[in-house]
């Protein structure tokens, strides 16, 4: 007699049903950013993270903002929280190109511990020669080969480090939502789909696998730019006792941008912070309350900000420390010279520049 | 490593975690262009301040208390370069010669080129080679780090001024006994003040065989073997024992010198008689109980006899040893303070006597706690006047701060084991031949039975060394209540 038993790993990170997870995308990203190190026969590191770009992409219209607090009970139902982040910097340049690092952390809270895994460091040497062949391959690696999407064009060579931490990212988000059942999902940046680097079946899919093992996707934006009235949606707080939801409607982007989301203001502890929060739309509205009632009821805040996803950020950023390590790897191991550019706006105005960054 | 900075005649350097440079070691920053090097000696490790590492200590502690428990996958392996960076140390050292065509002078004020300069360890025998610590006459002290042997030669303890010290249980003793057999084995006359009884057994092995030192060591235990009659004294010598070790007055003084005369003119320069005059002394009262006083303080002392016998001939120990080497212990371990001094007294005052009839040619004295049985204005006496007699004194003590300013800035050499405490380091570090932060830095962490060598023996290049064993009955182990019985 056979009897039938799920996979139940030993180790604390997943306790949980485990389905096959497909590990094409991570190989890929090996042997891409080995194959891209190998092409090469300093300038300061700049670290990078994926909302600023959805941000930038956003053009909404006829936003309404509704003032009257939903208010929250915190839930202390013992629920799994799991969080992804990314992140990318330059760690310098060559000749040809630029020298990026990507790296990925996903942290779960289960029986009041947190957990974490950090996938990567990668390193790509992007080139204008390599960046086509590198993306594509990491594009088709995993994602592509579902949707038969047409040939994806590579960004430009700025572009690059975050695009590919984009596609690391979406790869997270996409083995945690099949893997974490009953859950909460947090997300870095917003639920928005059809950019340049989050298609709309991509986003779709991740919500997709979310809700059939009955977890909800909750996307948290740091900083918003949605505006009503000319002011920040989440400057604009009655003077309710928090925690506290704001709906609003009417948000819409131009075609190809869809939001995925139902996008609310939430204000979830006594510090004066709130911040924007998409949920999925596809879930009824008394889940996504309970689903926000079990994250306050179960994680910690910092100034209001889910703490499994704070942790998940400062994980996957990388320290100076880190990059001197990885300036020491790239030319340790793989005899790549950095090149030392003068910085234009220092050599020019002297004093009086504010660095690169503020051009 | 990598030259990072230079303040003064400080060097920074930037160290590897696989370049294990220690406190103590020694570097050669050599610029080939300039052609000459800086020899520099480390005398603290720091943490590199390498950007980001406070993030990355704090990430790990998110609740400020358990470590978050995760996993890193790292295709990459990078996480070995970034604890090789986090790990990186600075070196702080202080430039003690620059090397140019082969000579070393003292000189610390050229800057060396910060890209192109190389920097190397180096060993410790290269550095005693560069510095030409060597000679006829060696005296191995111990072995350093790298396992090679400190060698120094007995020729610069000659004529020198010494000072052990160290804090209790360190190896003080053990150093001065090595001293000291290695003086004896190049003949040389050694005089030891042994407060504890411990230098009386170095004619034995450990395990209670005679040894080659057996038939040069005089053990003299005051009131027992080492006894002295009145007409072998010189008045004074007498009048020293008289005036600073039993504190007589002026005028009895001379009342006594007057008695003393005439005992002696007399040729009856006894006790018994000595008493006897004393106690028919016509003069005033006070004077006459004075030197009655003092008078049966010598006599208790029992180490003044009438019987030619029993009387020992310190001269004659000091002749024996001046021909084949030997050492004269002094055992002062059952003695009261005043007669502790009373034989003190008389032994200086004998050796004085002794080295200005060159009858002796020199003496080396060992004297441990001295402040216990030294008069004050011996200490001056010591390293100025008796030092051009030739008494070579080398102090042994754990607590520096006895031992006055004047006679650290006039050490030649001083052996310093472990210190914690920041005053006595402060005591020593005001030695004339060291820098104070070399004693700090360095002392506070040796172990024990390690000493930092300073001074004219290495040459001003201080160095670490684990003392060497000796198979010497030593007996100055602290007796212990709860020893496990074999």
């Amino acid at each position: 007699m056979v009897i039938e038993q799920y996979t139940i790993t030993t180790t604390q990170k997943y306790n949980f049903p485990q389905p096959t997870i497909d590990t094409t995308l991570p190989q890929r990203f090996l042997e891409q950013s080995l194959h891209s190190l190998k092409q090469v026969q300093s300038a300061a590191p700049f670290q990078l993270n994926q909302q600023h770009i959805q941000q930038a992409e956003e053009h909404p219209s006829s936003l309404q903002l509704n003032r009257t607090p939903i208010p929250l009970k915190p839930n202390h139902q013992e629920t799994t929280i799991a969080a992804i982040d990314t992140s990318t910097i330059k760690i310098g340049e060559t000749p040809t190109g630029i020298i990026i690092a990507i790296r990925g952390a996903t942290v779960w809270k289960q029986n009041r511990k947190y957990h974490y895994t950090r996938l990567g460091p990668f390193i790509f040497h992007i080139t204008e020669e390599n960046k086509n062949t590198v993306y594509n391959t990491l594009e088709r690696a995993y994602f592509t080969t579902r949707y038969e999407t047409p040939h994806q064009s590579a960004p430009n060579l700025m572009q690059m480090p975050t695009r590919l931490a984009s596609l690391l990212e979406r790869w997270l988000q996409t083995m945690i939502a099949k893997t974490v059942s009953d859950g909460l999902i947090l997300i870095d940046g917003s639920l928005t789909a059809g950019t340049i680097d989050t298609p709309v079946h991509r986003m779709r899919e991740i919500l997709h696998q979310a809700r059939k093992n009955r977890s909800t996707v909750l996307a948290f934006s740091k900083a918003t730019t949605l505006r009503v009235n000319g002011y920040l949606i989440t400057d604009q707080l009655p003077n309710t006792e928090p925690p506290y939801l704001l709906e609003t409607t009417g948000l819409r982007f131009k075609p190809p941008t869809v939001l995925q989301g139902d996008v609310y203001v939430a204000r979830l502890n006594k510090a004066n912070y709130a911040f924007r929060l998409d949920i999925d739309r596809e879930i009824p509205l008394h889940q996504r309350l309970e689903a926000v009632e079990k994250l306050v009821g179960n994680d910690l805040y910092t100034q209001g900000y889910p703490e499994t996803l704070r942790l998940a950020h400062i994980l996957c950023t990388f320290t100076a420390n880190e990059v001197l390590a990885m300036q020491h790897f790239i030319t340790r191991k793989h005899g790549i010279r950095l090149v030392n550019r003068p910085d234009m706006h220092r050599l020019l105005f002297g004093p009086f520049s504010k660095g690169e960054a503020y051009a | 490593m990598k030259l990072y900075k230079k303040e003064g005649n400080i060097l920074q350097v930037l160290s590897f975690p696989t370049e294990n440079a220690e406190k103590g070691d020694y570097l050669l920053v050599e610029d080939a262009d300039a052609g000459k090097a800086l020899i520099a000696q480390v005398i603290d490790v720091q943490f590199a301040a390498v950007p980001g590492v406070l993030e990355e200590l704090l990430r790990t502690l998110p609740d400020g208390g358990q470590p978050i428990q995760g996993e890193d996958i790292d295709p990459m392996e990078i996480a070995p370069h970034i604890t090789y960076i986090q790990d990186a140390s600075l070196l702080i050292c202080k430039i003690r010669a620059t090397l140019e065509n082969g000579a070393l002078s003292p000189s610390s004020s050229w800057l060396p080129s910060r890209s192109q300069s190389t920097i190397k360890k180096l060993s410790i025998p290269s550095l005693l080679k560069l510095a030409k610590v060597d000679g006829n006459l060696p005296i191995i002290l111990g072995g350093t780090k790298d396992s090679s042997l400190l060698t120094i030669d007995a020729s610069a303890i000659d004529g020198t001024l010494n000072i052990i010290t160290g804090k209790k249980g360190c190896g003080k003793s053990h150093l001065s006994k090595l001293l000291m057999a290695s003086l004896i084995g190049y003949k040389a006359t050694v005089v030891v003040f042994d407060l504890n009884g411990e230098y009386s057994c170095l004619g034995m092995t450990q395990d209670g065989k005679r040894n080659m030192y057996y038939d040069k060591i005089h053990a003299l235990t005051p009131a027992q073997n080492f006894k002295v009659a009145l007409d072998q004294l010189h008045l004074n010598v007498v009048m020293g024992i008289l005036i600073h070790a039993l504190h007589l007055p002026g005028t009895s003084a001379r009342e006594f010198r007057r008695i003393w005369k005439q005992l002696k003119d007399r040729g009856d320069l006894t006790l018994s008689s000595l008493g006897e005059a004393i106690r028919n002394l016509n003069c005033n009262q006070h004077v006459r109980d004075a030197l009655a006083s003092r008078y049966h303080s010598l006599v208790n002392s029992g180490f003044f006899t009438d019987v030619p016998a029993e009387a020992t001939l310190l001269e004659e120990c000091l002749l024996k040893a001046k021909e084949q080497g030997g050492a004269i212990v002094i055992n002062l371990r059952n003695t009261s303070t005043i007669d502790r001094q009373i034989v003190v007294e008389y032994v200086l005052g004998k050796l004085v006597d002794s080295l200005q009839s060159w009858r002796l040619k020199a003496v080396f004295l060992f004297a441990e706690e001295a402040h216990l049985y030294l008069r004050e204005t011996y200490w001056d006496d010591i390293v100025t006047r008796m030092r051009h007699f030739g008494i070579f004194t080398t102090f042994i003590t754990n607590q520096p701060d006895t031992i006055r300013e004047s006679i650290y800035r006039q050490a030649d050499n001083i052996f310093l084991f472990n210190f914690t405490n920041e005053h006595d380091l402060d005591v020593v570090s005001r030695a004339a031949r060291v820098d104070a932060e070399t004693v700090r830095s360095i002392a506070r962490d040796l172990p024990p039975h390690h000493c930092l060598t300073l001074g004219r023996v290495v040459h001003d290049f201080p160095i670490v060394a684990r003392v060497r064993a000796l198979d010497l009955k030593t007996m100055g182990e602290t007796r212990l209540f709860f020893t496990q019985a074999n």
